[in-house]
């Protein structure tokens, strides 16, 4: 099963009361048309420095030269 | 790399922060996140709803006067900084595909 169909399938378990899953849902619908889009497929990613887990101050274009990077955008852990 | 606006994570020991072989990084000013176009302000009703009904303050995690988020993504870079493939959806629930993310460092690196 893909990962798509996996969280699919845990965020139908929840079973919210309908009235927080329309809210929750206008939510990602202002947000889309607030046109939060993203970085496109071609163009090049903006360069950063930001401190890590031990505070070390990381700078993505001195990653790059290492080989590819991935890079994961998230929202927090709560 | 990971990155979101949430301040440094406190909860981790050192030896559990030295453990982890990739790089948290804490965007506590969000200009990284306006950068790559994935910021946004968290809707009036849905940090009602965050507040009164999960007791969830995103204050807390991110800072005073911090209800903001991004979009989650994911982008793989080639060695030019160049997005290869990536995904991103206001949906929070959706992520791109493991396999995909494979494939495309794959397809830069070389090999099966």
């Amino acid at each position: 099963m893909s990962l798509k169909e996996r969280l699919k399938e845990f965020d139908a378990s929840r079973k919210r009361p309908p009235e927080i899953t329309a809210i929750l849902r206008r939510g990602i619908e202002d947000v889309r048309a607030s046109g939060a889009a993203g970085l496109r497929i071609g163009e090049r990613a903006p360069d950063f420095t930001l401190p890590n887990q031990r505070g070390e101050m990381t700078t993505l274009s001195e990653r790059l030269a290492r080989g590819p990077v991935v890079l994961s955008f998230y929202r927090g852990v709560w | 790399m990971a990155i979101s606006p949430e301040r440094p994570d406190n909860t981790l020991t050192m030896a559990e922060k030295h453990a982890i072989p990739i790089d948290i990084l804490s965007d506590a000013t969000s200009e990284v996140l306006k950068n790559y176009r994935l910021w946004f302000a968290v809707p009036g009703e849905v940090k009602t709803l965050y507040l009164e009904k999960f007791g969830l303050n995103l204050e807390k995690h991110n800072g005073a006067g911090r209800w903001e988020l991004p979009v989650p993504a994911t982008y793989v870079l080639d060695r030019g900084g160049f997005v290869r493939a990536g995904e991103a959806d206001p949906d929070y629930t959706v992520r791109m595909e493991p396999a995909e993310i494979v494939a495309a460092i794959r397809g830069i690196v070389g090999g099966p």
